[in-house]
């Protein structure tokens, strides 16, 4: 008895010597399905500092479709008619309902503006941190960078009113800053990128898409720099230094309006179709999936032989409705899902200069500047009084009609203390003139 | 040490103790074994008590012992009978009669991973379902379908009424938030996959996550019809050994096996019916509400068309009404020799679903083969193949595909025509971006799987004694999956989502999953036999890998169905590779039936977590005490008072993936780009815990012929991988790390009792209740809604808050007016309580009625698929005041909370068993036994949940998204008619 105990104790002694020495070391996965972050924070190559800086132009585009079909829902200037119901609904307020802080259209601009500059981050992390390029190279990328970061600063205050400037640790966030001082962040943020820019070679270490063909040099970037500062200062109430920006900036009365950097799209593997294209209808084949259905009150509030209305908007073959809402018209504002979209436009700055100039009370210029507007539209010469109310009223319609959907109306309605001027289309329907701030940021 | 010494040793210690075995009294005693009905019982088992010395009844029930040492006790078994000891004291002729048992306190539970114990020893409540149970009453497409009712402590969720199915199985609560929640299947030895594959559909239909895809659980690869049995370890207590992969539970299935005898072979035919369970119905429009509704011209339309046809178009039923065909044929042998036993099947089940062009299909073939080699090494093998195909068409969440039936019909009218013309042209829908005749016509979404599952145990028995026996358990398992999705929408349909016509997706997803073990297993009697010890000790290893690749296409040239005819190309793939490893230990002692006590410990470590060489320990440690085996029980009317409790810990890895933070490509004019994608990985996360108390007691009467079992679980889970939302002004959106944890509470109950026994009326019957209650105990975040699990605050979502039950539901509204809304807790998915009764009754010996009604009382689901009805104004009760009175209130989730309790006839049958005189004068002897009969599934439903089935999930089968409803797939009523012949 005793002996098979001992002969039982020893085979089993002799498998757990066996067991241990096949004890297999796991090793550590590597992820098989992209690059680590980690990656790129030390001695990064310039190819790597490239795919930051083309995913950084690849994703300013995120969330631009959301914000001006939501935004522009709210302003009234259009409805979206889909399969979701809160386009209708929340975005209106329908039956009373409040903005949800955690809804789509709450979080949609705020997260895809944030990985976008968390990108901007990572590239002036990744520079400062990398011997492979030179002093020139290095501050291009960071003109690059902090333009963009800047850009993107200046959307998230138009959409919620305030943000967070301070985002470099994860783990340690800035505060929420209020506009005026958050403005002042980004004009700020936007002199140090031209500085960079000054001082950067003629060329840039990296390439951008042909959305930047003429802006893909650090002087010629440095204009679209100007134009964003310009936008930044008049939205900050600073109308000599809106000016001064625009001077060094693409603006030009007598040029061609669009003329300015845009984003690009494609239908290729990890890129992105233009968002606000809508399939048109035809008689035979009306649209009546997912439609961008514009407000009855742009069609017949807009000055006869406006000729941006035939430009943007088609009369559809049916009227639409949905959820007890009407449309007439729905958009043409894109050709096809792979045109382009403007980011900053000169007729966009040809308005900003109009409007700094009412604020400076240069009332001629600002007329002479709207009149090249109104004439690009195929309209007669502005004839009201040449005074800065009534000018004020012209250039927020000239930027209602010029700049229709994409994502002005909201904020221009909101800084003039118009929002109240919109019509109810339902009975229980509100307007909202502010994206709260998302859930997800523990206010 | 010397390996060859020992050997010899060995040997020695062999001859030893065999020599004297030899020398003693010997004798033999045979007989027959028969059932009350005086039918032999093959496959007995007979056992002289206190030895390893046994034999197996042949087909005809005769057995034969040799006895080695008289006076002695023989110990007569079999699956299904209760049983006997018999004292002998010298070589005779013994016939027994056995007597069935409901009680199932004879069967015998895995504990271990090599060790079993008698059902009456067991210290943990480990449910049993046996084939019989599963699949005696109706036929049953998967196997996780066919447990609803059977199980206390299961909760069930069909997220898709498709054939081929897509359920949930949930043991004793939620799991985990954001890991696995499906138990761990293994089947015969092998661990079985039984991931859900998404096929890229969302890129047709809008949908927002491969969940929302409505694909099935590949579980679905397993014919029900071969299984033996399932024995379900529910909670950590039991399922311990398991460690890290044993967190949500265990199903451990056994495939039939062969019985030495003659060969036997079975061939069985179910043929039936689906049908829609449970429909809606039409709004019954009037002229004067359709203008109300909408307007004036909608009016002109709804007059023509009844002036045209009498009567509105009743999509509901052009869609969902076609009666799907059942067939479902199997065909087996099984038989052998002492040596070798096999079993060989193979079954095909064609079955199509209550849409035109959807269905399921299975094919499999089964050989289990059992051959001992020598007294010293045994093998078994299970070799599996399955090929199955589905059609499971458009359902559930989508935007803007115009694809999901109940989307679509959400939005069509009843007075506009959506049939082709004579030119087969079909008109565009004027309210919706989707055709659903068109769809359900031309557009597909199918998958195919081949699959190879393979078990191999070797079995050494190193030393044999009377005292001690020392077995060497070798075994692994193979499961390789190839999967295939297709979907196709032809670039005729209407939606063309940014302008291009047509779409395509084909993915060729393959899964190879290895585990192997080794497990030294000891058997000691001590005591004079008093006290019998099992050790065992192994090692454990897992490995799994996939590799998905999906190639998707847009534009298509026309009427072409291949990838390389769309313009816009895209590919995308997903790597995932995974190794476990783990060592483990287990002590079982018994002493005389009355005190059963294990105490156990595994090691595991693996790649999926932050650290893969760090070991995470699991304890386990029972306790059992058979009141009525004490000596000095004299209470007869108590047959059985056993007092149990246990205590137990497992694990679950974090996801695949979990531990990186990686960018992903994101391009633009031809460049690649890298971005940083939403989520953050936590490069030190740990595995989920879970430790789980259990105690109880089972009660047997009257021999036995009324059992009560009661249990009461807590289980902690501790160190919850949460995805939390990050403050998304960090540049990610979401954070996988640990973060909280929960508790489960529980009590089972099951009663079963032999009601009536006699010749002419038998009946038995079971009833099981069982309710959980979980609660977020520590939340180190704010509270946050569950990300895909619901549609954010406003609609009403999953919402995790500490305090809470694991699945509430919350929206925000303002209760205290002050103009600012709040999350607001609604209802909770979790039910009351549960409960299934089984019922077996037969008459004349010849009928055998059995029902299984299944009921759930309390919680909530969130009716969406009502708000997409309520816009388009096809609700069907908003003729009535109440109906419009809703479409006033705001949409939050509130409107759509609805009570989701249900009581059900989930399965019916009566079957008719040919006397054996009648098929001895038709057949000869040829034919064995026929049996035939009618049953149904899903038969009624008493519910006032106002949509198809109370049982929703759009977000699949996995995570938390059970109870949210969004169009899904309407589930069936079954009906079948069932000839089985055995030869």
């Amino acid at each position: 008895m005793r002996n098979s105990i001992k002969i039982i104790t020893r085979s089993a002694f002799t498998l757990l010597c066996a067991v241990l020495a096949v004890s297999c070391s796991i090793e550590p996965v590597v992820d098989p399905n992209g690059p680590s972050i980690d990656g790129v924070g030390e001695g990064a190559s310039k190819g790597q500092l490239n795919e930051l800086v083309t995913a950084i132009e690849s994703t300013l585009r995120n969330g631009l479709g959301g914000a001006s079909t939501q935004m522009g829902s709210m302003a009234r200037e259009l409805y979206v008619f889909n399969a979701d119901p809160r386009n209708t609904g929340d975005v209106l307020g329908k039956n009373g309902i409040p903005l949800d802080p955690n809804g789509f259209y709450v979080t949609g601009l705020w997260n895809a503006s944030y990985r976008n500059i968390k990108n901007v981050n990572l590239l002036i992390d990744a520079v400062g941190n990398t011997e492979l390029v030179n002093d020139a190279e290095r501050n291009g990328y960071l003109g690059f960078a902090k333009t963009v970061k800047a850009y993107r600063l200046v959307q998230l205050l138009k959409a919620h009113g305030r943000a967070r400037i301070d985002v470099l640790d994860p783990d340690n966030l800035g505060p929420i800053v209020e506009f005026d001082p958050a403005m002042d962040a980004i004009r700020a943020l936007l002199d140090e990128a031209n500085t960079d820019l000054s001082s950067a070679g003629a060329t840039f270490a990296f390439s951008l898409s042909n959305g930047f063909e003429g802006f893909d040099t650090p002087s010629t970037f440095a204009q679209f720099n100007r134009a964003v500062a310009a936008v930044a200062a008049l939205y900050d109430g600073d109308s000599a230094g809106s000016l001064t920006a625009l001077n060094a900036s693409y603006f030009d009365l007598a040029g061609d309006l669009n003329v300015g950097p845009k984003h690009i799209f494609g239908l290729g593997a990890g890129d992105q179709a233009n968002p606000l294209f809508r399939v048109a209808s035809t008689p035979e084949l009306p649209n009546n999936g997912d439609q961008i259905i514009v407000h009855d009150s742009w069609i017949t509030e807009a000055e006869a032989g406006d000729a941006r209305v035939e430009a943007k908007s088609a009369l559809r073959p049916d009227p639409s409705s949905q959820d007890d809402l009407n449309g007439t018209h729905e958009t043409t504002l894109y050709a096809t899902n792979v045109s382009d979209i403007d980011i900053i436009r000169n007729e966009e700055l040809i308005l900003v200069y109009a409007e700094a100039n009412i604020l400076a009370d240069n009332l001629g210029e600002a007329e002479t500047a709207l009149n090249v507007i109104r004439t690009s539209a195929e309209l007669p010469v502005y004839s009201g009084p040449v005074t800065a109310e009534a000018l004020t009223t012209e250039m927020l319609n000239q930027r209602r009609y010029s700049l229709w959907a994409e994502n002005h109306r909201f904020f221009d309605l909101r800084r003039y203390g118009l929002s109240n001027t919109l019509p109810i289309d339902r009975t229980g329907d509100q307007i909202f003139n502010q994206l709260p701030i998302p859930l997800s940021e523990n206010e | 040490m010397n390996m060859r010494k020992a050997l010899c040793k060995q040997a020695m210690a062999l001859v030893l103790f065999l020599l004297p075995l030899t020398m003693m009294a010997q004798g033999t005693i045979q007989g027959v074994i028969t059932d009350e009905t005086e039918v032999p019982v093959p496959g007995a088992s007979v056992v002289v008590k206190g030895t390893t010395n046994g034999t197996i009844s042949d087909f005809d029930g005769n057995y034969t012992i040799t006895v080695d040492n008289f006076p002695a006790t023989l110990v007569f078994s079999s699956l299904g009978y209760a049983t006997k000891e018999v004292r002998v004291t010298g070589a005779s002729t013994l016939n027994m009669t056995l007597a069935e048992s409901v009680t199932g306190l004879d069967e015998v539970v895995v504990t271990g991973l090599a060790s079993s114990v008698k059902r009456e020893n067991l210290a943990n409540a480990v449910a049993t379902v046996s084939a019989e149970e599963l699949v005696g009453t109706t036929g049953q497409t998967t196997v996780d379908g066919a447990l609803y009712g059977k199980v206390p402590g299961l909760n069930i969720t069909s997220s898709s009424g498709a054939p081929g199915g897509g359920f949930a199985l949930r043991l004793r609560g939620i799991s985990s938030i954001n890991g696995n929640n499906q138990p761990l299947i293994i089947v015969d030895g092998v661990y079985y996959n039984n991931v859900e594959i998404p096929s890229g559909l969302r890129f047709a239909s809008g949908a927002n996550r491969g969940n929302e895809e409505n694909s099935g659980n590949r579980l679905a690869d397993l014919d029900p019809n071969d299984i033996q049995n399932i024995e379900i370890l529910k909670g950590s207590s039991a399922a311990a050994i398991y460690g890290q992969r044993g967190g949500a539970g265990v199903i451990i299935i056994t495939t039939k096996r062969g019985q030495a005898g003659k060969t036997k072979i079975s061939f069985s035919q179910d043929v039936g019916t689906n049908t829609i369970a449970n429909p809606l119905g039409v709004r019954p429009w009037t002229a004067d509400s359709v203008e109300s509704t909408f307007n004036a011209e909608e009016r002109a339309k709804y007059e023509a068309t009844i002036a045209e046809r009498g009567s509105l178009y009743d999509y509901e039923d052009i869609i969902y009404g076609e009666t799907g065909f059942i067939t479902d044929t199997r065909l087996n042998a099984t038989g052998g020799d002492e040596k070798t036993r096999f079993y060989v099947g193979g079954g095909f089940r064609d079955e199509e679903g209550i849409i035109k062009n959807t269905g399921f299909d299975r094919l499999t073939l089964r050989a289990n083969i059992e051959h001992k080699i020598s007294d010293i090494f045994d093998f078994t093998s299970s070799t599996n193949f399955t090929r199955s195909n589905s059609s499971r068409s458009f359902t559930g969440n989508e935007n803007e595909g115009g694809l999901s039936y109940g989307y679509t019909l959400a939005f069509t009218r009843p007075w506009n025509n959506q049939f082709p013309d004579d030119n087969g042209n079909y008109p565009n829908n004027p309210n919706y971006s989707g055709n659903p005749i068109f769809v359900r016509d031309n557009a597909l979404n199918e998958d195919s799987n081949n699959r190879v599952v393979q078990g191999l145990t070797l079995n050494t028995k190193i030393l044999t004694t009377e005292r001690n026996r020392v077995k060497l358990v070798l075994s692994g398992g193979l499961d390789y999956l190839a999967n295939e999705t297709y979907v196709y929408v032809p670039e005729t349909h209407q939606a063309q989502i940014g302008n291009q016509g047509g779409f395509i997706a084909q993915g060729k997803n393959n899964f190879t999953q290895f585990n192997g073990q080794a497990i030294m297993l000891w058997n000691h009697d001590a005591m004079g036999g008093d006290l019998g010890l099992t050790t065992q000790a192994g090692i454990t290893y897992l490995s799994q890998e996939s590799n998905l690749v999906n190639s998707r296409g847009a534009l298509l040239a026309a009427g072409q169905t291949n990838v390389d005819n769309s313009v816009n190309q895209e590919i995308d793939q997903f790597l995932s590779s995974e190794e476990d490893f783990g060592y483990f230990g287990q002590v079982e002692a018994n002493y005389k039936d009355q005190f059963i006590a294990t105490v156990g410990y595994r090691l595991d470590k693996s790649s999926r977590n932050g650290d893969p060489n760090k070991f995470y320990g699991f304890p386990k440690a029972s306790l059992a005490v058979n009141v009525a085996n004490l000596d000095f029980w004299n209470v007869e009317a108590i047959s059985q008072l056993k007092f149990r409790t246990a205590y137990g810990e497992t694990g679950s890895p974090a996801n695949f993936g979990a531990t990186f933070t990686s960018l992903g490509a994101s391009n633009i004019g031809g460049a690649i780009g890298q971005s940083v994608l939403g989520s953050k990985g936590d490069p030190d996360v740990e595995p989920e815990t879970s430790a789980e108390f259990e105690i109880g007691f089972d009660l047997g009467l009257f021999d036995n012929k009324v059992a009560f079992e009661a249990t009461y679980y807590n289980k902690a889970v501790n160190d919850l991988i949460l995805t939390r939302a990050l403050p998304a002004s960090s540049g990610f959106t979401s954070e996988t790390t640990n973060l909280g944890d929960l508790v489960n509470k529980g009590v089972e109950l099951a009663l079963r009792a032999d009601v009536v026994d006699n010749e002419n009326f038998r009946w038995n019957t079971s009833l099981n209740w069982f309710r959980n209650r979980s609660e977020i105990t520590r939340l180190e975040v704010p509270a946050f809604p569950q990300p895909g699990a619901g549609f954010g605050l406003g609609l009403g979502t999953i919402f995790i808050q500490e305090g809470k039950p694991v699945n509430q539901f919350a929206t925000n509204l303002d209760l205290d007016g002050d103009g600012v809304t709040e999350p607001t807790q609604i209802g909770v998915a979790e039910p009351d309580y549960q409960m299934g009764w089984n019922n077996n009754i037969t008459l004349f010996k010849q009928f055998d009625l059995s029902f299984i009604f299944q009921m759930k009382v309390g919680g909530d689901n969130l009716n969406l698929s009502k708000f997409l009805t309520d816009l388009g104004g096809v609700s069907p009760d908003l003729e009535t005041a109440a109906g419009q009175a809703r479409l006033s209130i705001p949409a939050n989730g509130q409107r759509f909370l609805e009570p989701a309790g249900y009581l059900r006839l989930r399965e019916a049958a009566l079957y008719y068993r040919l006397p054996s005189a009648t098929i001895t004068s038709i057949f000869g002897d040829t034919v064995e036994a026929v049996k035939l009969g009618f049953s149904g599934r899903n038969l009624f439903l008493v519910t006032d949940y106002t949509s198809y089935d109370p049982e929703v999930s759009v977000n699949g089968s996995s995570g938390l998204s059970t109870g949210i409803e969004v169009t899904p797939f309407p589930s069936s009523r079954q009906v079948y008619f069932h000839l089985n012949v055995n030869f």
